[in-house]
């Protein structure tokens, strides 16, 4: 059994994939016997430590936000308080979640200097042409070039890994992500009988593909009358949907509502037919699975790792182009009403292929692997960064080195011995009560 | 796959007819043992082929690298090869440029020193400015015949223009009384480089430029308002603003547009220029003439050799995960 620190700039209450992704992961796992803390850095007044569902214990370390949530990148800021964390809970497994995080990067690579084992989890794709990415991919690479293993979750973001970092392809494992099936149960009452529905649930950004969407509701409510659009999310190109609508006299057909709150996305799902998803890049699309699960058929354009997502009988694929969309659109609204598709009936084929137990299973067999492995001493260390560049390799050689000595003056300073333990949250008791509590429930 | 027909029970011997299900002696199930053989010999044969899906249990371990890794990868799919006298033609865009700047920076000089009279460079400016524009309004009148009516506005505009301008020589002349004459030559030096930098280099498909040639063309203005300040007379002043204005405002359009009537008439523009900025700056200190030569000769041989060269260290990296460019129809009115 391992003592995991989940570490990651996202997490409740910020919502998204990667915050979901996290709480589900270390539920499951906490199921199966290991304890699981989870590191992030304080949202608003949320600092210090706070325990969750079923004893999951979350550290807000307090950080400064640069953008969107992420943390700015101090490289040494977070060690003290990193290690007086990691001792007090006696973790022995690191694992940091997605790339954006500047939290997870620091994590990794003091978890290392400390001697632990580290595993990372990436989330997203990356291209490789603009400036951005080509700095992300270098501090990316930075901090993958001393790590004992990688998750992704799809092939295709397994590939792009790969390249970014420069890893050796059997480093990195593929594990999805999953949907708690029971959250995600259709409901054909709440579906409208006289509109065939088209629910859009994403970030109204342009990496979502929102021009697409533009330009194909008006032709799409054009040909097909008996079709609506309820648009969920929010974000800047809202103003051109916004517009759209306006333009095409279509109040009545396309509705707008704002950011969806995470429990209320079962009741937007299920009032529709159809899922669209017109995202431009897309890592797995969680968003697509739970549509699915909710008895919707799925459109989408054939980007990234979406085709490795569902069958073939749940998904209509398109290519990003708007004729290809606005034709796929079409077909789907055809299938719904000719009856050739029973979405109704994906949620019991979803439930089997996507389970959070599933996941947790095969992240513990990762742990299992990189537990036998040996950590490498401080040379091989060293040798392994100075790889990464000409320039890029002496540099965060330094940077690790630095990162040493202000280890062994931590151990000088606040010695090991020094730090209290925190006590387990006693996991099975509390399950036990509440077995108890439940079967009294039931008994009264 | 080969198909297995038990036709003796192994036990006894009994020979099965076709409908028998167990052997008559012994209770042998010959069903059972033909699924069981089934399933041993299809367990034997290789394993289904691992496939990119995720939502299909496989037999295969997380980290599997499939022989199909990175197949979709693709490699420098956007590289052109370039030839290398085409480049060459191409890089007399930067050139002229370049000698333009160094012909204004002259003519200046020459101004300044009072070798060059002001009333030639009005009188010589103007006429090549009208002649420029005969030239341009025939050919865009063919083009366009929505044309017409816009040449009275031309004129009203550049008469306009022409007494504002003169009206605000003495103003320009004492604008930068107070600015020690060091300052304005290094200000000079940093604005015209901007204007290299920023000026609008290309010909065709101009609807996505991150810098506006109005950028380019700002810092050139300035540079000559800077400049125009250090001169001592009025009509010198006004010369040079309006040297300034056809030189660095209309003369672009002109040259862009002979690029794209015809190459020949291109590289004459080329040379002429050179010629011009050659034979002006040696007047003025050969050192400099001789820099700019060799600077030409560089931007117009070594380089596009150069670009040729490093070509071969190119490498563009495409795959699934790049994100996909919508495409979306042109709007029809």
């Amino acid at each position: 059994m391992y003592n995991i620190a989940m570490v990651s700039d996202f997490f409740y209450p910020n919502m998204g994939g990667v915050e979901g992704h996290l709480y589900q992961l270390s539920l499951m796992l906490t199921q199966r016997g290991h304890k699981v803390i989870i590191i992030t850095h304080s949202y608003g007044n949320r600092t210090g430590v706070r325990y969750l569902t079923n004893g999951l214990k979350v550290y807000y370390v307090p950080h400064m936000v640069i953008y969107s949530e992420a943390t700015l990148p101090t490289i040494y800021g977070f060690f003290p308080i990193f290690r007086n964390i990691i001792l007090r809970e006696r973790i022995n497994i690191v694992h940091g979640h997605q790339a954006f995080s500047s939290l997870c990067h620091e994590a990794i690579l003091h978890a290392r200097t400390m001697g632990m084992r580290v595993c990372f989890t990436d989330h997203s794709l990356f291209g490789f042409a603009d400036a951005s990415s080509i700095l992300m991919n270098k501090v990316l690479k930075f901090t993958l070039s001393d790590i004992d293993h990688v998750i992704c979750v799809s092939n295709t973001s397994k590939e792009n890994t790969v390249l970014r970092a420069a890893l050796t392809p059997q480093m990195v494992s593929v594990i999805p992500n999953a949907v708690v099936a029971s959250q995600f149960k259709p409901d054909p009452s709440a579906q409208d009988k006289n509109f065939i529905t088209i629910v859009v649930a994403s970030r109204l950004v342009y990496r979502k593909g929102m021009d697409l969407l533009v330009a194909v509701i008006p032709r799409i409510c054009k040909t097909e009358p008996k079709v609506r659009f309820i648009i969920g999310g929010d974000g800047p190109k809202r103003i051109d949907l916004e517009q759209m609508r306006e333009k095409n006299l279509l109040h009545d057909r396309v509705e707008f509502l704002g950011s969806v709150m995470h429990h209320e996305v079962h009741s937007v799902l299920t009032k529709g037919h159809i899922f669209l998803n017109t995202s431009l890049t897309e890592a797995f699309c969680i968003g697509m699975v739970e549509a699915a699960c909710c008895g919707l058929l799925v459109v989408s354009t054939k980007v990234g790792g979406v085709p490795e997502v569902l069958p073939r009988h749940m998904i209509i694929f398109s290519k990003p182009e708007e004729e290809d969309l606005v034709n796929a659109v079409l077909k789907a609204i055809k299938m719904i009403r000719l009856k050739e598709a029973v979405p109704t009936k994906f949620h019991d084929e979803i439930k089997e292929m996507y389970s959070w137990s599933n996941v947790a299973e095969r992240t513990e067999k990762v742990y299992d692997k990189i537990w036998k492995l040996k950590t490498p001493p401080l040379m091989e260390r060293l040798r392994r960064y100075y790889g990464c560049g000409i320039w890029a390799g002496k540099i965060f050689c330094i940077v690790m080195a630095v990162d040493y000595l202000f280890w062994r003056f931590l151990e000088w300073l606040f010695p090991t011995d020094e730090i209290d333990i925190a006590p387990a949250f006693p996991y099975q008791k509390y399950r036990k009560m509440f077995q108890m509590a439940d079967e009294d429930d039931e008994n009264s | 796959m080969v198909e297995i027909t038990i036709t003796y029970c192994p036990f006894d011997g009994y020979q099965f007819s076709e409908e028998d299900t167990k052997c008559k002696f012994c209770d042998f199930d010959r069903r059972r043992a033909w699924n069981l053989l089934k399933n041993s010999s299809s367990k034997s044969e290789k394993k289904p082929p691992w496939r990119k899906l995720l939502w299909i249990k496989q037999d295969y371990p997380d980290d599997h690298v499939d022989d199909t890794f990175l197949d979709e990868l693709q490699k420098n799919v956007n590289v052109r090869a370039y030839d290398y006298w085409t480049v060459v033609m191409e890089s007399t865009v930067i050139s002229q440029h370049i000698s333009s700047i160094v012909i204004f920076i002259a003519v200046f000089i020459d101004l300044f020193w009072g070798r060059l009279s002001a009333q030639n460079l009005i009188i010589s400016g103007t006429v090549l400015t009208i002649i420029g524009y005969i030239f341009w309004d025939k050919s865009i009148s063919k083009t366009d015949p929505a044309y017409e009516y816009k040449r009275w506005k031309t004129a009203k505009g550049a008469v306009l223009f022409f007494v504002t301008l003169l009206g605000l020589s003495p103003i320009l002349k004492t604008l930068t009384k107070d600015t020690s004459s060091d300052t304005i030559w290094a200000l000079t030096v940093i604005l015209f480089l901007a204007n290299m930098l920023f000026h609008d280099y290309g010909s065709e498909n101009r609807t996505n430029i991150k810098f506006p040639g109005s950028l380019s063309t700002n810092a050139a203005i300035f540079a000559s308002v800077l400049l125009a300040s250090r001169l001592e007379v009025n009509s010198h002043v006004f010369g040079l603003m309006l040297f300034a204005v056809e030189w660095f405002a209309l003369f672009p359009i002109f040259r862009r547009y002979t690029k794209s009537l015809s190459a020949k008439f291109n590289v004459a523009l080329t040379c002429i220029l050179f010629i011009l900025a050659t034979t002006l700056f040696l007047y003025i200190s050969n050192v400099i003439a001789i820099i700019y030569v060799l600077g030409i000769i560089f931007i117009t041989f070594a380089c596009p050799y150069w670009l040729i060269w490093i070509q071969k260290y190119k490498n563009e990296i495409h795959g699934p995960w790049d994100e996909a460019r919508p495409k979306l129809q042109p709007p029809n009115e």
